[in-house]
Parts: C-alpha cells; structure tokens; sequence
C-alpha cells in the first residue's frame, strides 16, 4: 500500500507558529479534517482545486485590475485547506474585539463631542488634530443610537507564541466580507459533508444581521424605510463585493448619481419618479461623499449628502469621520481607551507600536531598521510600508528622508513572523502566512460578530504581505462550535 | 427601479439587438460579393456601420477581408461589432443584480468568443461565413436567454423596448440605405438580386416566397418589410411590440410619463400603419422614412429624459 504523504511530506517553517502542526503532530482542532484528507489521494486534491477554481471562474466571483485601459477580470486565489479556528480561541477573540469596539465607538463620539479623553491627557490633542483623517465638520454631529463603527473589519495576527496580536481595526468600509461567504459555498461543495461532521459555526447570517442593523437606523417615524447601497460603480476594485451584498440584502445598489439632495432630505432617481433613501450603507470613502463638503471635485459622491446627514434626514454607515480611530499611531493608545472608557483590561494585545514623532522613539527605530515594518498611519493596502528585513539599503535611505520630512505620519513596529498554515500548492502542502479578519457589526442592540471571517494567505513563498492587490490570497475559515 | 438601472438595461438590449442585425446584413453582404456578378460594393455598409473618410472607404471598399476586419473587429471602430459586444456586457456588467445569471453568463461567454482569436482568424483568413455564423449563434442564444430565463418584471419591459425600437430603427435604415429598389416605375428583373439580398439580410425570404409564390416585385417587398404584422422584423410589428411593452408600463411610471410615451408609440405606429403603399413612390418614400425614423428618435428621447433621468 502506498503510503500517503501529503500530511506526513509537510515542512513547517521554524520559528513560526504553525495552525495546523505542533511538534506532537496535528493539533486538536484539526484532527477530524486531517482525518478526512489523509486517505485522499494526491490526484482527488488536485480535482478539488480544479473543481474550485471552476466555481469561482463561472460564477464570476471576480475583482477587477484595471491597468492596460481595458479591465481584466482576476479571481480571488483561494487555497481550499480551510483555517481552522477553536471555540475557546473564537470566544476569547471575540470578546477581545467586542470591547476593543465599544471602546473605540465611545472614543469617537467623545472625540467629536466633549473630548474628556484629550482633556484627561489621555491622548494628545496633537495627534487627534494632525491627524487628516479628522473630519471637522463631524464635530457635534449627532449620528443615530450612538454608533459610529456599524461595520468593522479587525486584522487579527498571531505571532510565533500563539498570541493573537490586532494589527490594524479597519473601521471606515472594510472589505472582503463577500469572499468569507463565498469561500464557505465553495467548500461546501469540494468537501461534502465534511462541514456538517466537523461542527462548524454558519456564517450566512451576515447579511441578515446586516440589513437588521441598518433598517434599526431608520427614524421611527418610518414605517417602510428605504436601505440602499452606495457604490463608485463597476470600475472599483470591489464591485462584486458590491453587488453581491446588494443581492444577498436585497436592496438597491446605487450610484452617486442615481441619488440627489432635495430640501436636506436623500432621494434616488427612479422610473416612477424620486423615491426617499432613509439608510445609506455606503462604500465609498469620506472624501469623496459630498463635493459640497469635502473634496470638490468627487463625481463619485452626493452634493449636499453631508448636510442631510448633519440634520438627521439620512442614516450613513460607517459615520463620516471614522478615520482618526483608525490612524496608526492613534491606534497605539487603543489600549488606554479601553482603560479609560471601560475600566477594563485589554483582552487582545496591539502590537508594539513606535510613533516617530517622538524623537527617543525615532532614533531607537532608525538604529534597528531591519527588524521593523515602516507604515505610513494613513495607509492601507500593504502600500506605503516597508519591511526592514526585505528592504535595501537604498529603500531605507528613502524612508528615512521622508520620516525626517513628516514624522507624524509613520509608524514602526517590530516585525511580526505570522503564523503559517498548510496551502495546497502544486500538489502538495506548503506552509503560507496568514493574517484574520473578523467582521463585527455594531447596531443599536449591541455588537455581532459572525463565527469566521476572512483569512488571507500571502502566497509568495516567504512573503509576509497578505493584500490582495499585492499578491494575496483567502481561505475559508472555519470556527468550531463548544 | 432605479433610472440608471433602467438606462444601462434598454441599452444592453439596443446593443445586442443592434448587433445582431450588422452581422446579418455583412454576413448576406459577403455572400452577395461571392456570389454576384454586379456586385454593387462595400461603400454603404462602410459608410452605416463604420467611422472612415470617404477616402478611407474609397481605398480599403475593394478588399472584403479589410472590410470585415473593420465591421466587426476593429477595436478603433467605435461602431464595430466588437465594440457593441464589449459596451453591451459592460452594461450587464453594470446591473448584474438586475439581469438573471444567465443572461450574465450568455453575453459574458459572447465577449470571450468575440476576443478570442480563433473567430477573427477564421473570419478574416478562412470562410468569413463561418465565422459570421459562431458569432450570430451566441447572439441568438443570448436572444432564447433572455426569454428563457429574465423574470417578467420591470428590466424586462426595458429590454424588450430597447430590443423593439433599435429593431425598427434597424429596418428602417436598411429601407433608406435601399431605397434606390423601390425608386423606378418600371418593375424590371434589373433590381431583383439586391431586393433578394435585402430580403435575405432581414430574414424575410422565405416568408417572402410563401406569401407572394416566388415572384419578386419591388411592391411587394416594400409591403412585406413595412405591413406584414407576422413578419418579425417588419416596421409594423416592431411597433406593435413596442405599444405592448409600453403598456406595461403603465401601473409602473409616473402617470404624465406614460401618457407622453404612449403617445409617442402610438403616433409612430399610426404613422405607418396609415400610410399606403400608392404614397410610397419616388422621393415620397425617402420623406416617409425620415419621418418615421424622427418618430422613432422622439420615443427614445421620451424615455431618456422622463424614464432614465437624463432629462
């Protein structure tokens, strides 16, 4: 009989956690899908990522590069060695995002309204009123129930100790939550009945929990409120994302310019005439929403939509002005919010952050480039940042002019080894990096966060980038139940 | 529905509709070059469905792979085959929550097959008729697509109107760019193959020679393409389908809308239906068909500005 090695022939890296291999063999999570696949033969796995790709191609689960004029439509890599995640890890995850939430939304209604934390010198008025992502014009804006972070999307890292570390709390339009849907429709078919047997969490309420969030921002005093979603439109990377959420809710999936301002209340042009758009789930950032307001030459956005939403004529999700609790270095003194504001103690770690604004802190870093990610705090997308180990010296001379230059807007941290798990990868099991993204939705009942969630592999062998736009690609992610 | 939405749906249909009938007309046009003696030259389809000089149409005319590669695959050609497909699945592309995911697929696989090289080769370097042929194909399957699968619902009466008023435009202009038939007095057998050709390029032939037994007569073409109410690509039938679909739309649009464009329709309609063959002679013929062709123009410009917003 020949011996099966697709288990058995995998190399982990040293040095790094591994997801699914610890030195006793196959953690415990794992066991029952190691099980499922070890009497596989090579040639079945093979056929499975084939039958996935073919799923993926034919139902047009695609984003869009647009680079030569013409678009070129790419699927998403999907890697179908699911990551699986324990229901005690899942539970300390999830409460670790919960609070970080619920700080991190009193922080921003308290930075747009009294400010205690600056005046407490809990965090420097300095850094909030640096910060480009501040948006003035959101200062004692009341915005419904309070929230400000309906739809939050925190990057989750594990380092070589197995501790979870949050790398960044994305809580403007964070994306990806379509491919953690369609990831699990794919898996369901290249492995049946596995799903089932091994007891994993569902994760297809999202989009209920979604629109039930967002038809509660509606002012009581609508009866039959009217939710649409608000998009740049198919030239955006995003799209499918886009239309599919649309589709799954079902609501509208509008433009700019399908929407006008009349008497500081939102409508959207129809064949029956304006039609009054209550909630607006949008996805096309604060700049660009309203060229009365911000930047003037937005075609993308609604003239007069902020002064809409400033009256409180229309709902808008994220709120406007999200973007300072999401700045980098802002995002160091995350931990002393949940101090502050919940009297609590962090459950999930940040990730040791310097700020080079501060020059002990500049110098510290510019002794030790190597070890260190560089990031720009307004930045995301793995653009902007460099990584000390893989940099030349050239790169690092760059990044240290352009520190110099504007220290406020780079961050640096120590570099993280991400834990890596196997991806099946021409034929055999290879192991990647991967980071987790949860999605967490916060309406006025409280905080929901569906088990799973994006997770993103960097495909290049070493690489520790896991962007789509720079090469990465998605797993399915499976969260067991107690 | 959304004005927008409504918009880039009317226009998918104009596009494949639009489509549908070049490649038609330059598949017959090829056949007739081979196939004709007298063959009468390239310069009107050029001049239709291309965006060249009169120079430029004077030199490349004579060379029929030239030609073809121009109508139908030439990126630069803003009227092209080619470039309908693209703006056609741009626009499903554009309202994929709209259309069924079918029709999605159906205009998707037509946008690889058109870019795809082995159509182009066999087109331009094989047997044109071939090429043509794969081409229309994917058309008519995205036709029995819709039909087969699109929900009866708003989108629909949109595509439906998109497809019925470029239909009629079509025809329309196939009549003007043909007029010269129908001109002379005298019914000499002189006119008979480019009347064929006509009929052929319409899919009328046969219904032709059904209903008037073989005998090919100017008159009665002109009936055929303007009366027959059975013949699909007749004036009056694309009017009568578009009445239909209007009046679908009546518990769907604002009430002075609908009234405007069912008005509209209707006066086309009547403007053809009332119309008699003794009138069509001579110049009278050309005056006939600008007027119904500015008819046609006024109900799309109805239904932009009051149905799509762009008022």
């Amino acid at each position: 009989m020949p011996a099966n090695t697709l288990l058995t022939s995998y190399q982990e890296h040293p040095q790094v956690w591994d997801e699914m291999f610890r030195a006793e063999g196959v953690r415990p999570e794992y066991q029952h899908f190691a099980a499922a696949i070890e009497n596989l033969a090579g040639l079945e796995m093979t056929r499975k990522d084939e039958l996935a790709k073919k799923l993926f191609m034919s139902q047009g689960i695609t984003f869009t590069v647009y680079n030569s004029g013409e678009g070129i439509e790419k699927i998403f890599p999907f890697d179908i060695i699911p990551r699986i995640i324990s229901n005690s890890e899942w539970l300390r995850i999830e409460a670790g995002i919960k609070q970080r939430l619920k700080a991190l939304n009193i922080f921003l209604k308290d930075i747009y309204h009294q400010q205690f934390i600056i005046k407490d010198g809990v965090v420097p008025a300095a850094l909030v009123y640096s910060c480009p992502q501040f948006v003035r014009e959101m200062m004692n804006v009341s915005v419904p129930h309070d929230v400000y972070t309906h739809v939050a999307g925190v990057d989750l890292i594990r380092d070589h100790d197995g501790e979870f570390y949050v790398l960044e709390d994305n809580l403007r339009t964070p994306s990806g939550v379509s491919y953690m849907l369609e990831n699990r429709s794919i898996t369901y078919r290249i492995f049946p009945d596995l799903l089932p047997k091994s007891n994993v969490l569902p994760v297809k309420d999202y989009p209920a929990l979604l629109y039930r969030n967002l038809l509660a921002l509606a002012g009581p005093q609508t009866s039959d409120p009217t939710v649409v979603l608000l998009s740049p439109g198919i030239y955006n990377s995003a799209y499918f994302e886009h239309s599919t959420l649309a589709r799954l809710m079902g609501i509208q999936l509008v433009e700019g310019r399908d929407l006008i301002v009349h008497n500081h209340f939102v409508y959207m042009k129809t064949t029956k005439g304006l039609e009054k758009v209550d909630v607006i789930y949008r996805r096309v950032d604060d700049e660009f929403l309203d060229p009365l307001a911000f930047r003037p030459d937005s075609a993308l956005g609604v003239p007069g939509l902020y002064w809409a939403y400033r009256k409180g004529n229309v709902a808008i999700v994220n709120a406007m002005g999200n973007g300072v609790a999401d700045d980098k270095a802002v995002y160091c003194y995350v931990p002393d919010m949940i101090r502050y504001y919940l009297n609590e103690e962090p459950i999930l770690k940040n990730v040791p952050t310097y700020q080079l604004a501060d020059p002990e802190h500049r110098e510290l870093v510019f002794g030790q480039m190597d070890k260190m990610v560089i990031k720009r705090t307004n930045e995301s997308g793995g653009y902007g940042m460099l990584i000390g180990s893989a940099a030349t010296e050239q790169e690092m001379d760059a990044f240290r002019q352009a520190i110099l230059g504007d220290p406020r807007s780079f961050i640096a941290q120590p570099i993280i080894s991400l834990s890596s798990t196997p991806c099946y990868i021409d034929g055999k099991l290879q192991p990647r990096r991967i980071d987790l993204r949860p999605f967490a939705l916060c309406g006025p009942s409280g905080i929901d966060i569906v088990p799973g969630g994006l997770t993103r592999v960097a495909l290049k062998e070493g690489s520790l980038i896991v962007n789509s736009s720079q090469g990465g690609g998605s797993k399915d992610t499976w969260v067991l139940g107690g | 529905m959304l004005s927008r939405v409504a918009d880039t749906i009317y226009w998918l249909a104009r596009y494949m509709e639009r489509t549908q009938a070049m490649l038609q007309v330059i598949r017959i046009q090829y056949i007739a070059s081979q196939d004709e003696p007298h063959y009468w030259g390239w310069q009107p389809l050029l001049n239709t469905y291309g965006d060249l000089s009169d120079k430029e149409i004077a030199k490349r005319a004579p060379h029929t792979p030239q030609v073809l590669y121009h109508l139908v695959f030439d990126r630069e050609n803003a009227a092209s085959a080619y470039r309908n497909i693209v703006q056609g699945r741009e626009n499903a592309r554009a309202v994929q929550d709209h259309i069924s995911k079918e029709v999605w697929q159906s205009l998707n696989d037509y946008y690889h097959l058109i870019r795809h090289d082995a159509v182009a080769h066999q087109t331009l370097g094989e047997d044109p008729v071939s090429g043509l042929d794969a081409l229309i194909q994917q058309g008519v399957l995205y036709v029995g697509t819709v039909q087969n699968t699109m929900p009866r619902d708003e989108g629909y009466i949109y595509l439906k109107l998109g497809k019925f008023l470029e239909r009629a435009l079509q025809t329309a202009d196939l009549l003007r760019l043909n007029q010269h038939l129908f001109a002379t007095e005298n019914e000499s057998v002189a006119g008979a193959p480019e009347l064929r050709y006509l009929l052929y390029g319409l899919l009328g032939y046969e219904l032709y020679i059904k209903t008037y037994q073989g005998h090919l007569e100017a008159r009665s073409v002109l009936e055929l393409v303007l009366y027959n109410a059975d013949f699909p690509h007749s004036l009056i039938y694309s009017l009568g389908q578009l009445l239909r679909y209007c009046e679908r739309l009546k518990d769907k649009s604002r009430p002075e809308s609908y009234e405007h464009l069912r008005f509209l329709i209707g006066k086309a309609r009547t403007t053809v239906a009332y119309s008699t063959l003794q009138d069509q002679k001579g110049e009278a013929l050309e005056k006939f068909l600008a007027q119904v062709r500015s008819e046609l123009l006024d109900i799309t410009t109805a239904l932009s500005s009051s149905f799509f917003g762009n008022g």
